[in-house]
């Protein structure tokens, strides 16, 4: 989950791409499992474009279906979901916040939007994170549409040519934008990959 | 990454999946993987499907099509045969997958990939107080990944500033000594997707590590990301802002808040 931070997009975009996710101390991890449970399960209720964990993958995979994944979820493990309006997020931090299970939670997205959302839940953000960009040799990176698809997988796993292979099916009509989304975000194991901003980034290729 | 030949057939959908472009047609018109790109992050091997086509028949199939001037085209997500296979790694090539494939998790952080703690349970652990700015700097990402020598020359360029590095974080448990910034000799050579130099400083001082920053940009090969975190002030506003804006950056509207629920929450001295 490290680099949620460096997502990309304008801000009109960013509106629609927030992740919540949990991350373990090591001070608290024996016996955390039930607490990561109900959070997924709180955040499943809300209907989240994508859900799991770094350790056992997101649902968005072949073998990863949502009850097997609580199952096999064990302390510690760092687990997350993707929503695309500040609204339903607000819903969701609601409920964690009465739900009190001591565990670090974290959103990632556009500030104004998480701290609107600890306001609304009486609850005051304690730390907070920005980017400052890419630094570097630059001229490496690709174009910009490939960045912005890119940056929504927090470890940078899809790769360039990846999403280029699926642009290029979407052209060619081989491939939906949606399934070629829902492609690209088997690549992301974390589960902080946001499908409907992908979706609308591929479709792109066909204005 | 290794692709066993005697099942590829050269369909070519490992290629673009690959976030280092290691893998290509080698001469023989099979796959191969270029050993020294390769990250070990297992991102080919985890997503294509192994379809478990028997290689001999698929084979002669594209063989018998391509004499008719067709192309055997399969979906876009499966390996056909199953060739991709993942090799026993010893170190220090093991550090390419602790640090690039987030299903490992690291040994020394007990957290999956390179990622450390950062801010995220910052509430509990108190790793930032208040005045303290943390810096994290990620080399290698997006996409252009990293060796090990790129990332000792960030690490040695802070020096000159007297930096905290994070104990608990992948890339200071590998440094020799972090009065220096020296990594170990044996793993400079490892390219890896990407890593985290992580410091802890002072909010006055963050004008300075940009300065620093900036002016080794242009020495290295790889891209890296910068980004800045702070504990809260009690009225709710975020202090590192300032110092960013007044050393003339600009902060994402995005970014990572730690909503402050985990319990027992740290107290600071004083509060």
């Amino acid at each position: 989950m490290t680099n949620t931070l460096h997502r990309q997009g304008t801000p009109e975009e960013l509106k629609g791409d927030y992740v919540i996710f949990t991350s373990i101390a090591k001070e608290i991890k024996p016996g955390s499992a039930p607490q990561i449970h109900e959070f997924l399960k709180i955040c499943n209720k809300y209907g989240p474009v994508n859900i799991g964990s770094s350790k056992y993958g997101s649902v968005l995979q072949d073998d990863v279906e949502f009850n097997d994944l609580i199952t096999h979820l064990k302390d510690g493990s760092t687990s997350g979901a993707v929503f695309t309006d500040v609204e339903t997020l607000q819903k969701v931090v609601a409920d964690l916040a009465e739900a009190n299970l001591g565990i670090s939670i974290n959103i990632s997205g556009l500030l104004e939007g998480a701290h609107e959302c600890c306001n609304k839940s009486g609850i005051q953000r304690h730390s907070v994170e920005q980017s400052l960009g890419f630094w570097g040799a630059t001229d490496r990176l690709p174009e910009r549409d490939v960045l912005e698809v890119n940056t929504l997988c927090g470890h940078g796993m899809v790769s360039f040519n990846y999403i280029r292979k699926m642009m290029d099916q979407v052209k060619m009509r081989r491939l939906t934008p949606k399934q070629a989304a829902h492609i690209l975000g088997k690549c992301c194991e974390c589960s902080v990959f946001n499908t409907e901003r992908a979706e609308k980034l591929l479709a792109r290729v066909l204005e | 990454m290794e692709i066993d030949k005697n099942k590829c057939v050269g369909c070519g959908n490992c290629h673009p999946l690959c976030p280092m472009g290691a893998i290509s047609l080698d001469t023989d018109g099979k796959s191969v993987v270029n050993q020294d790109k390769c990250v070990e992050c297992s991102t080919c091997y985890r997503v294509l499907r192994d379809e478990r086509y028997p290689p001999a028949i698929v084979g002669g199939i594209r063989t018998v099509l391509s004499a008719f001037s067709l192309d055997y085209v399969s979906e876009v997500d499966v390996c056909p045969t199953g060739a991709l296979t993942p090799p026993e790694l010893e170190y220090p090539r093991n550090l390419r997958a602790a640090f690039s494939d987030p299903t490992v998790v690291h040994a020394g952080t007990g957290v999956g990939g390179r990622g450390t703690e950062e801010i995220k349970t910052n509430d509990i652990t108190g790793r930032l107080k208040a005045g303290e700015a943390g810096i994290v700097i990620e080399l290698g990402r997006p996409g252009t990944g990293a060796h090990f020598r790129d990332i000792q020359k960030v690490a040695q360029s802070l020096i000159p500033l007297n930096p905290h590095f994070e104990e608990f974080n992948p890339v200071t448990l590998l440094m020799t000594d972090t009065k220096t910034g020296k990594i170990r000799d044996e793993v400079l050579d490892e390219k890896v997707l990407s890593a985290i130099i992580e410091v802890k400083t002072t909010l006055e001082m963050i004008p300075e590590y940009l300065k620093t920053l900036e002016s080794i940009q242009g020495d290295l090969d790889a891209v890296f990301s910068v980004g800045v975190a702070s504990k809260c002030n009690p009225d709710g506003s975020v202090p590192h802002q300032k110092w960013v804006a007044d050393a003339g950056y600009m902060a994402s509207p995005n970014g990572k808040t730690n909503l402050g629920l985990g319990r027992p929450l740290f107290k600071e001295a004083g509060q």
